[in-house]
């Protein structure tokens, strides 16, 4: 049996009518850079907020400017899902290519709209049982409105009545949407809409004769939908962060532009630098003055800033650094996730020094983790790195953030009224708590030296044996004063499970999926996500060792945090780790797949 | 008063220029009567890199070859200070050469002294990139950093001097601090200052500087005119000395500063604007 193709002419069978009810969607659409595939999703992410689903976004697309294959991906569920379905069960393609790519994701009974104006569709590329609709978006879109441009617009006409929106509804989506156009631009996006409408008419899908519905479902918190990069860098703001440096890369830009459109109007700098290694330094300058500063980059300028934040860590500077991280090594695959700087950023740099390392779970983790690793820099002077994973660049929806919860402490900060009640004033006085009294620039009487030298405690460099090894444990002793406010890991699933899985990021959300599915099959497991990467809490090293067996999932070759979990203790007998390094994210089915067969192997 | 570090003594070797250098910089800060704990004199790695150590003020210490982008960074988030920057010419034109031209072009309101002796001397002597015959590449010329800032169009004040007459240094220096003081933008000041254990130059240097404050010709405002002179003086194997040029242009502050909240302060943090301002961005989020 071949898939149903419906074409332009005819109507679609009465019986695929059916609106049928879904609670999970996952969609893509995708063609060349350029062809609209982005719009598509972010308009129907829109429709769907409104009738109170939860989405998780993403896109996968080339590091080019115009062209290149891109796709769009969503998510649309009544639980919080954090990663994609499975399957596809809506694919829009503008080419061959989008097809080919989506092919073996397909659902059996899946919908694929595909652009007919210059090839027809293969067949043998989807289900038997698909519901194919060729389109030509192309031809009608030059035809009627004379730029290919409106595709999109049409797309989503067409979109809207297979999954039963009001045609109200999704134009008010398309006009929030392009709220920033010129009627004059607007108006043929508009007509483009009404054009997909109109050709859904002709197959007979309208109304309450739609193939699929999503109902309204009440919402009981306020909601935002948001990336970690946003998310990050508005944490940022809200605690008190007031200087930016940066250099352009995927996929640490986002940060960069949030904070040109958003700093300044509060006072702050955004500086785009020459490179990272003046970021991190243009940095370091404002935070010797007592500003809050923080820079963000991917693997490779991180590696670039590497001596800089060992620098911070012995100069005792407190500076934030992000870093998303992609595909590497070198300049990698730009576009592609991956948590392969884990080694990097817990232990990279020369010399031994103090830092903390954060890695939040979704954009929500990142607005709170960014407000604690801002405050925690400044407590315990010392570089805070916040290690991103898919979650920089993929929005979710999560509970509004509450900005009253945004704290502000400053630390040891000495004023001049503290500094005149001082005899002396020691910049890196050894204290029990490994933390100094610090008296910025400016301040009356205060006068020190900072130095990445080893030096005493007025901060004049010495190399005398008792002093260093009295100012190393002080720089050490800090991360234990702080290691209390550091966010333990999530902790979920059968509590008596021998077994576990262990995750960071953005892999909370299909652990908890697959550690759903295979309960359903009789294998209970216990799931652990670490929210601190360094220093290693204990709660994780625990949590390896009681346990029998624990599959350490993660997205590099080199099974980075397993690793690291074993050099801090944890029993190598005890982890089976499960990799991945293709650039793609795990999807459910196969993080199950894999589970079930170690086990039986096992 | 509040006991703070104790001023160090020059670790220099007998008559290093370096002294020279630190004499100008404490001589201009007094003329220009600039408190000591309102000015962050920061320096690179080398031994220029520990005069911040010798003078009393804040000092800052930064990783080799990073003094400018720190100093741009410090100059920013506290428009108070007084920001003096110093270095090598290592440290300044061979790793942090790259920040140079960018600096050069920002114009931020800071002092930037380089030490110039032509070796690397706190790694014993290596040549720097502005070293007269290197051994490595003879064929080669050194570099000139007055005709690189000569070169980007929103310099506003460059100089070189030479640590034997130090008058000249002296009073360079305080046109230099006075010029950054009063927000016109980057003074750069490159000052001739040999070394003596590794490449002893002052009679080589002192036969060559050319005085182009003594030259009634010179026209220190001219770009162009002074680029020209400055290469056929060079051709010529001479050192052109004096201040070279002297404009204006827009200051790095000026163009990106705001007077919304002085930021460096957070007591404003939950104050209306604020709270408002976030309100709203985060509304934009809103589904
Ligand atoms: C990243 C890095 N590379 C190399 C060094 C070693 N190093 C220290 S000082 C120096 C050269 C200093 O020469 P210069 O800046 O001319 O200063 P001078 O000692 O002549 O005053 C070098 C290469 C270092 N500290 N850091
Ligand atoms: S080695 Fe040269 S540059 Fe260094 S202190 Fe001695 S004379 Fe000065």
């Amino acid at each position: 049996m071949k898939p149903a193709i419906y074409d332009i002419s005819a109507a679609v069978d009465k019986d695929l009518l059916r609106a049928e009810v879904r609670d999970d969607l996952t969609v893509m659409v995708a063609g060349q850079g350029g062809d609209g595939s982005l719009t598509i999703i972010a308009l129907l992410s829109k429709a769907l907020l409104h009738r109170g689903y939860h989405i998780y976004r993403t896109s996968d697309i080339a590091s080019r400017i115009k062209g290149g294959h891109a796709a769009a991906l969503m998510r649309a569920s009544t639980k919080p899902r954090g990663n994609l379905g499975d399957q596809i069960d809506i694919l829009i393609a503008f080419d061959l290519e989008a097809v080919q790519k989506a092919s073996n994701r397909l659902a059996p009974n899946s919908i694929v709209i595909f652009d007919s104006s210059r090839e027809a569709m293969p067949p043998d590329l989807v289900p038997e049982t698909a519901l194919m609709i060729p389109v030509p978006f192309s031809r009608l879109s030059v035809r009627d409105l004379r730029r290919d441009l409106f595709k999109n617009s049409l797309g989503f006409g067409l979109l809207g009545r297979i999954i039963g929106l009001a045609d109200k509804e999704v134009e008010s989506c398309l006009r929030k949407h392009f709220k920033k156009l010129s009627s004059a631009q607007l108006e043929p996006n508009i007509k483009a809409l009404r054009e997909g409408q109109a050709f859904a008419d002709k197959a007979g899908i309208s109304g309450r004769n739609s193939i699929l519905t999503l109902p309204a479902q009440a919402v009981e918190n306020e909601r935002i939908f948001i990336s970690g990069n946003h998310a990050a860098a508005m944490g940022f703001m809200a605690a008190g962060g007031r200087f930016f440096a940066g250099y352009p890369i995927t996929p640490a830009t986002d940060v960069m532009n949030f904070l040109e459109r958003n700093l300044p109007a509060v006072g702050g700098v955004v500086m785009q630098a020459e490179d990272e290694l003046a970021s991190i330094n243009l940095v370091i300058g404002a935070a010797l003055t007592g500003v809050r500063a923080m820079t963000a980059s991917s693997g490779p300028g991180i590696a670039l800033m590497l001596e800089s934040i060992g620098h911070c860590g012995s100069a005792e500077i407190p500076i934030v650094i992000i870093d998303c991280q992609r595909a590497g090594p070198s300049t990698g695959m730009p576009t592609k996730p991956e948590q392969s700087d884990i080694n990097m950023v817990t232990r990279g740099g020369n010399g031994d020094y103090p830092h903390i390392v954060l890695t939040p779970g979704d954009p929500e983790e990142c607005f709170y983790g960014s407000i604690l690793a801002t405050n925690i820099a400044q407590r315990a002077q010392c570089p805070v790195i916040l290690a991103l994973d898919a979650v920089c660049h993929d929005n979710f929806t999560v509970p509004r953030f509450d900005l009253e919860r945004a704290r502000i402490y400053p630390g040891k900060r000495v004023t001049e009224s503290d500094v005149a009640q001082m005899e002396e004033y020691r910049r890196y006085a050894i204290t029990e708590d490994g933390i100094s009294p610090w008296a910025v620039p400016g301040t009356r009487d205060a006068m020190n030296l900072v130095t990445g030298n080893e030096r005493n405690e007025w901060g004049l460099v010495t190399t005398e044996p008792d002093m260093r090894v009295a100012m190393v444990d002080k720089r050490s002793r800090k991360i234990e004063t702080v290691r209390p406010l550091l966010p333990k890991a999530v902790e979920w699933g059968d509590v008596n499970s021998p077994l576990g899985i262990l995750g960071v990021g953005i892999l909370g959300g299909v652990m908890t999926e697959a550690a759903e599915r295979l309960a359903e099959q009789g294998l209970h497991f216990h799931c652990h996500r670490p929210r601190t990467l360094w220093p290693v809490l204990e709660d994780t090293i625990d949590f390896v060792n009681s346990h029998e067996r624990v599959y350490v999932v993660e997205q590099s070759e080199g099974a980075q945090l397993a690793g690291l979990l074993k050099s801090e203790g944890a029993r190598a007998d005890k982890i089976v780790s499960i990799l991945k390094y293709d650039g793609l994210q795990f999807s459910t089915a196969e993080l199950v797949a894999t589970i079930v067969e170690k086990e039986r192997l096992a | 008063m509040t006991k703070t570090y104790e001023i160090r003594k020059p670790i220099w070797c007998a008559g290093c220029g370096h002294f020279g250098v630190q004499g100008a910089i404490q001589y201009a800060l007094q003329a220009a009567g600039i408190e000591l704990h309102e000015t962050l004199v920061l320096a690179g790695i080398g031994c220029s890199g520990t005069v911040q150590n010798n003078i009393g003020a804040y000092g800052y210490h930064a990783m080799h070859g990073r003094v400018l982008p720190t100093a741009i960074g410090v100059s920013l988030a506290n428009p108070d200070l007084t920001v003096i920057a110093a270095g090598g010419d290592g440290d300044g034109y061979a790793i942090g050469g790259g920040h140079l031209m960018h600096a050069l072009k920002r114009n931020a309101n800071l002092l930037y002294v380089v030490m110039n002796n032509g070796v690397y001397g706190l790694t014993k002597g290596q040549d720097s990139p502005t070293a007269k015959t290197p051994l490595a590449a003879p064929e080669e010329d050194p570099l000139d950093a007055m005709m690189l800032g000569l070169s980007i169009r929103s310099t506003t004040f460059l100089a070189r001097a030479i640590t034997t007459r130090s008058d000249q240094l002296n009073e360079l220096m305080l046109m230099g601090l006075q010029h950054s003081r009063e927000g016109k933008g980057m003074a750069f000041i490159e000052v001739l200052s040999p070394c003596v254990t590794y490449d002893d130059t002052y009679s080589q240097w002192m036969n060559k500087v050319y005085d182009l404050d003594a030259d009634p010709d010179y026209r220190n405002d001219d770009r162009g005119k002074a680029f020209f002179d400055l290469n056929r003086l060079i051709e010529q194997s001479l050192i052109p000395i004096g201040l070279i040029y002297h404009g204006e242009h827009a200051s790095l502050q000026s163009a990106m500063l705001s007077d919304v909240t002085p930021f460096h302060s957070l007591e404003d943090q939950h104050a209306g604007h604020f709270n408002q301002h976030m309100e709203e961005v985060l509304s934009a989020y809103a589904v």
